[in-house]
């Protein structure tokens, strides 16, 4: 038996295929791309060697990206605090119902299974200035503000409006991962504990809490790469106007890359977002350390 | 999935903080599905009734939105192009995923831990990084709005899930099954196509969903890849109805119910075992 799980030449073939497909579509590219940031490259002529210049002007004299970068961290800080904590509340709520838990679980989390650019549609409708919403609200006599064209503020009102749509969209992904941690508590935990004469919100604090910490790691993790990838909605509500004041990364970078076909300096937004997304995803592991507890 | 928490099972009054989470609940149901039901409405009306009462019920069902929308959008021959790419898409990577895990999940080498780290870490990358470089590559090799082209990068970007998920299933085997079957004259070939493949159909069906729906919504990739409007996939054929100046919006609201209405019936088929590969697939890690 244990020969034949040794075999060599068995463990190259099955392994094979993923891993170079893996290594042609994924890690050459990603040394390309490192490569290509450090270069003055537009689509037609060959790559040349520049230096630092794409990061300097990214960084320094490029009044978008500052304004794309902010949205991006915006969007991530507010996608992970209010994606964590509804979707911990609506786990919370939905494991201590009695009853119509199935519907209601299977109802929040439709929308996370559909299409973000045919949402993004629906809702660009929906707070259209004239149509959708504002005429809604028109007939109780209320003017709705201009959703998805103030340009005012320090973070736009349409950021936050695309805020909210994906927290709609994918706060059901956070209740399931914490549900899932939730109704694996054994019961036996909480009556000892209600035996002991511990309130609900006690039992929460010092049972539920601890126990779903490992979840927070993953779906923090999940969130903030989630949310620094963000294109879909971006795209299709506003496509990063007015004015770029709705730019995040993903879509400047589809932007410099394929409407303007800088390639170079496409690829120098490429490996900002990607640092971003490794440091981010270290932090959230450094930042809340885990102990296992035997649930 | 386990055992319910429920604590005041003597009681069959409900308490008024139980109503008060029952309302929230139900408020935000309706959060959830009003738009989904007043699209679904719209696209039954015409383009003046829209206007003139966006939230009333439609006076006559104009289906003839949805015959427009499928001819102006093209969506027929979208909904084909994105059957195929993910279908394809769907079988390779389920094929490759499961390989792989095998070869990490019950053989024994060195370097197994190490291999299912990489395929773990290629999870994190986004894939706005490798976009430029392929598509650089691509368009020399004449593959870009080729819909090989675009199944390449979606079968790369599937496998770190469905490795993942399936060398769980493969582990959690019983050893003995293939001890059996080594005593019994199998090859490591066989036992992989006729022990191990069939015994994780459960792993193939949860994988499987979430490869094809995350697939089948992917926008950013197939929008750089395929300019040919004859390969354009679902998502991209969307975009034709975004912008200021797209006002047919009775028919892009027909047109978004087609796009989404294979998503929505795979769900409620499915619902249990999409929440399955969700929640499996993070629990373990």
């Amino acid at each position: 038996m244990d020969k034949i799980l040794r075999n060599k030449k068995a463990i190259f073939i099955f392994i094979a295929p993923a891993f170079l497909m893996f290594v042609v579509i994924l890690v050459i590219p990603i040394f390309q791309m490192v490569y290509y940031s450090f270069c003055d490259y537009a689509a037609l002529t060959p790559p040349k060697f520049t230096g630092l210049a794409n990061y300097k002007k990214l960084l320094f004299k490029d009044a978008t990206f500052r304004i794309a970068l902010k949205n991006s961290i915006f969007f991530m800080i507010f996608s992970a605090i209010s994606q964590q904590v509804v979707g911990l509340m609506l786990a919370v709520f939905l494991t201590n119902i009695p009853r119509g838990r199935n519907v209601f679980k299977n109802i929040y989390y439709l929308p996370c299974v559909l299409s973000s650019a045919a949402l993004g549609l629906l809702w660009a409708f929906m707070f259209n200035p004239k149509i959708g919403l504002n005429q809604f609200l028109a007939k109780f006599g209320i003017k709705g503000p201009m959703w998805l064209m103030e340009s005012k503020g320090f973070i736009v009102l349409p950021m936050w409006v695309i805020a909210f749509v994906a927290l709609w969209q994918y706060v059901g992904q956070n209740m399931m991962l914490y549900m899932a941690q939730i109704t694996g508590i054994s019961r036996d935990v909480y009556e000892a504990a209600y035996i002991d004469g511990a309130s609900k919100v006690k039992a929460f604090r010092y049972i539920t809490m601890p126990l779903v910490k490992p979840m927070i790691v993953t779906s923090l993790s999940l969130n903030c790469i989630g949310s620094l990838k963000f294109f879909d909605l971006v795209y299709n509500m506003t496509q990063g106007g007015p004015n770029h004041r709705t730019e995040v990364l993903a879509t400047q970078l589809y932007a410099e890359g394929f409407d303007y076909f800088k390639y170079g300096y496409a690829s120098a937004i490429s490996v900002i977002l990607l640092i971003l997304c490794l440091v981010v995803t270290l932090l959230v592991k450094k930042v809340i350390k885990v102990e296992t507890y035997e649930a | 999935m386990g055992e319910k928490i429920t604590v005041k099972k003597h009681s069959k009054k409900l308490s008024p903080v139980v109503i008060a989470v029952y309302v929230i609940l139900v408020i935000l149901a309706v959060i959830y599905i009003a738009p989904l039901l007043w699209m679904l409405s719209v696209s039954l009306k015409d383009n003046a009734e829209l206007m003139a009462a966006p939230f009333a019920f439609p006076k006559a069902m104009q289906l003839a939105n949805y015959a427009e929308a499928w001819t102006l959008g093209k969506l027929g021959k979208a909904l084909l192009n994105s059957a195929l790419v993910c279908g394809v898409t769907l079988f390779i990577s389920m094929f490759f995923g499961a390989m792989a895990a095998f070869a990490i999940g019950r053989m024994r080498w060195k370097f197994a831990e190490g291999m299912h780290t990489f395929f773990l870490i290629g999870m994190m990358v986004p894939v706005h990084c490798i976009l430029i470089p392929l598509f650089v590559r691509f368009a020399k090799l004449g593959m870009t709005n080729s819909r090989i082209g675009l199944m390449l990068p979606y079968i790369t970007f599937s496998l770190p899930m469905t490795i993942f998920l399936l060398t769980g299933f493969f582990k959690s085997m019983p050893g003995e099954l293939f001890e059996a079957a080594a005593i019994d004259g199998c090859g490591i070939y066989r036992c992989f196509f006729r022990i191990a493949l069939p015994l994780c159909r459960t792993g193939f069906f949860v994988s499987g969903l979430m490869t094809f729906i995350n697939n089948w919504n992917e926008l950013l990739l197939a929008m750089v890849f395929i300019s040919d409007s004859e390969k354009k996939t679902l998502p991209v054929t969307l975009t034709y109805f975004v912008g200021p100046y797209a006002t047919n919006y009775v028919q892009m609201f027909a047109a978004i119910i087609i796009a989404i209405a294979p998503t929505v019936m795979v769900y409620c088929l499915f619902s249990n075992q999409i929440v399955e590969g969700l929640t499996t697939g993070a629990v373990k890690g």
